[in-house]
């Protein structure tokens, strides 16, 4: 406990120095600026907006903190284009409009907007408490990690992730494959010999994490509103005069801490974030309201409360697994985690050791930032909503422009502008194939990680494949990676079988 | 239809990969048990078995677009090819005011707003870039003015 309580004064020593103050209320404030632009969320935002932040030149920690700050601002300003819009920002987003917009459309936007703003930031606080309690412990934990134990969590990452995202599990499973693929284009660290890179001298050294990132979630996002963009009109709803009241605070308290537990359980599974997260969280308030159920999807404020404590309270879990092992627990930590490795900082377990000024000095700028978010949504959402009417014919442009920016200035390759925009059209294909972009993401991160360590594992045991479930730590992993692909399954089995 | 076809291709592209990693990989000499081989080739397995689960079952996915909206995205891929090209010869100024200007006609602004607002977004861009930012960008044909 004590360790907790030095590590947080020391970090919010670092928090609260002017220029990191500065900086998580303009990650905050752009976060939700871009959050709240229809189409694009949290992942886009951030890995647009990485190589600019990345090229300013700032400390990690600092750079860090601006990140984090546009990442959970714009988890917090999606849900603006989702109750005035009915057009979610990202996945995370898809449950907050089922209540949330038929509120707006009876006229109470006002109190919609404001009652998931409060959700979403007891949602977000609640996951950075428990995020300083267990993150400690957790990495402490793994300090005792052998390189046969993270390939065991590996294996525990990708079931997770192929068990509980996307609609079609093989698909999820392939674009992790395709992910992990990616990484082996390039030089092979430990012997020199290259791989994939067909005689190309430009990647050599493999495809740079930034290219892949804006190509896959800056280009194939344009592309993809560019061709919703012809499809028909969206209709914007006004805001109103409406507010929340103490009488929806009480009615949805219980709902708002449940929601946050869940949710931030739900985010510490590797590869596993918000959307799944309002998912569940959704789902379980509904079977708590028993005979009130049926007021669910026509704008019933606990509908409203669950999904956006929820997919708040992932998006600081999701944290966790990056600080504490290694292993983002979500897309867009992943691309955090890819950001810290460009500033040569291996995150892992000896962060809070070694990088205290990283690790305590995140989680208490996120204590600062979720308040900066509540204060600066509830009098400033008509701003925000302002973001909602800027035509796409010229938004889309910008943000062509931003990507080449950022590939640019960080690479200062031309033939990386060429890569962005066939990576680009690729994701957009396997989006209309119906894959999820997350796990390709994840697996191109963790690609190194997960071949170096069983590279590693088997030199120590000697080319003895066994050591791989030689100790309990692996033994419990590999167990926990079966339940969570099998019982799903049985679940659905099971319902099927009473209906 | 949409994901059989998906699959041939990945099929090709992953035997391509596990042709790759099977036969051409091969470090001189090693000291680990495990080669630069051993990942790629557990890789490529995983990755076919995927294809072929799509090719035998599917899902039901209809690639239907409208003709207009593949023909405005192939042009949407061409712009983008034409400002990569120009990145550096033209410079971000001039680069960016042509690429924005004709991106924002092509999604229906009006002409004399179109090159307001791609002018705009050049200069704008590379004052913010450059002076604030303190961002690299290739100055190209207005060099001498920067």
């Amino acid at each position: 406990m004590n360790e907790v309580l030095t590590g947080l004064s020391g970090g919010f020593g670092v928090a609260l120095m002017p220029l990191n103050l500065l900086l998580v209320l303009i990650g905050c404030f752009a976060g939700t600026l871009i959050g709240a632009l229809p189409g694009i969320g949290p992942i886009n935002g951030v890995a647009i907006l990485l190589p600019i932040a990345y090229s300013m030149g700032l400390p990690p920690e600092s750079a860090l903190i601006l990140l984090a700050g546009i990442y959970y601002g714009a988890e917090y300003g999606g849900r603006i284009s989702s109750i005035l819009l009915n057009v979610p920002g990202d996945a995370g987003a898809v449950m907050t409009t089922l209540d949330g917009n038929p509120m707006a459309k009876r006229g109470e936007a006002g109190r919609a907007l404001s009652i998931s703003a409060v959700a979403s930031f007891v949602g977000g606080t609640i996951a950075v408490i428990l995020m300083s309690l267990f993150g400690p412990f957790l990495a402490k934990f793994a300090l005792t990690f052998t390189p046969a134990d993270y390939v065991a969590l590996m294996v525990f990452a990708f079931a997770s992730l192929s068990s509980l995202v996307g609609k079609n599990q093989v698909k999820t499973l392939m674009g992790a494959a395709i992910g992990l693929m990616l990484a082996t284009v390039g030089i092979d660290a430990n012997t020199g010999v290259p791989r994939y890179t067909g005689g190309i001298p430009d990647i050599l050294a493999g495809f740079d994490f930034l290219v892949v990132v804006i190509g896959f979630f800056g280009m194939a996002e344009l592309i993809h509103l560019v061709e919703q963009q012809v499809s028909g009109k969206l209709k914007l709803l006004p805001i109103g005069k409406s507010f929340v009241t103490w009488k929806d605070l009480m009615q949805i308290r219980w709902t708002m801490l449940r929601s946050s537990i869940i949710g931030f359980i739900i985010g510490v599974l590797p590869g596993v974030g918000a959307s799944v997260a309002s998912a569940v969280t959704y789902g379980t308030e509904m079977r708590m309201a028993g005979e009130d159920r049926k007021k669910f999807g026509t704008g019933d404020p606990r509908g409203l409360a669950a999904p956006e404590a929820g997919n708040n309270a992932a998006a600081g879990g999701a944290m966790v697994p990056m600080l504490t092992l290694g292993i983002p627990g979500s897309g867009t930590t992943a691309i955090l985690l890819g950001a810290l490795m460009l500033f040569n900082v291996t995150p892992g377990p000896m962060m809070f050791e070694q990088r205290p000024e990283i690790a305590w000095g995140l989680i208490a700028s996120m204590y600062i930032g979720n308040l900066a978010l509540l204060v600066i949504n509830l009098p400033l959402v008509g701003l925000f909503a302002r973001m909602l009417t800027i035509p796409q014919k010229y938004l889309s442009p910008l943000i062509a422009v931003l990507a080449f920016i950022g590939v640019y200035s960080v690479v200062g390759n031309p033939f990386d502008l060429l890569l962005i925009i066939g990576f680009g059209i690729f994701g957009w294909i396997l989006r209309k194939l119906e894959f999820s972009l997350a796990p390709i993401i994840l697996g191109f991160v963790l690609g190194h990680l997960f071949e170096d360590n069983l590279r590693r594992a088997l030199s120590i045991s000697r080319g003895d494949w066994s050591i791989l479930i030689s100790s309990w730590e692996s033994i419990g992993l590999y167990v926990m990676a079966v339940l969570i692909v099998i019982l799903p399954v049985l679940v659905s089995y099971r319902n099927k079988r009473k209906a | 239809m949409a994901d059989r076809l998906f699959a041939l291709c990945a099929l090709i592209a992953g035997g391509i990969y596990t042709y790759v990693a099977f036969a051409v990989i091969k470090a001189p000499f090693q000291y680990d048990p495990l080669g630069p081989e051993t990942w790629p080739q557990v890789l490529a397995i995983v990755f076919l078995l995927c294809s072929l689960y799509i090719l035998v079952r599917p899902d039901p996915i209809r690639l239907a677009l409208a003709r207009s909206v593949w023909l405005r995205l192939l042009i949407l891929v061409f712009m983008l090819l034409g400002y990569a090209e120009l990145y550096e010869p033209l410079g971000f100024v001039v680069s960016t005011a042509l690429f924005c200007s004709l991106f924002s006609v092509m999604l229906g602004a009006n002409r004399l707003h179109a090159i307001a607002f791609g002018c705009a977004t050049g200069i704008i861009g590379y004052g913010i870039c450059d002076f604030l930012l303190g961002l690299n960008l290739p100055e190209g044909l207005l060099a001498p003015l920067l």
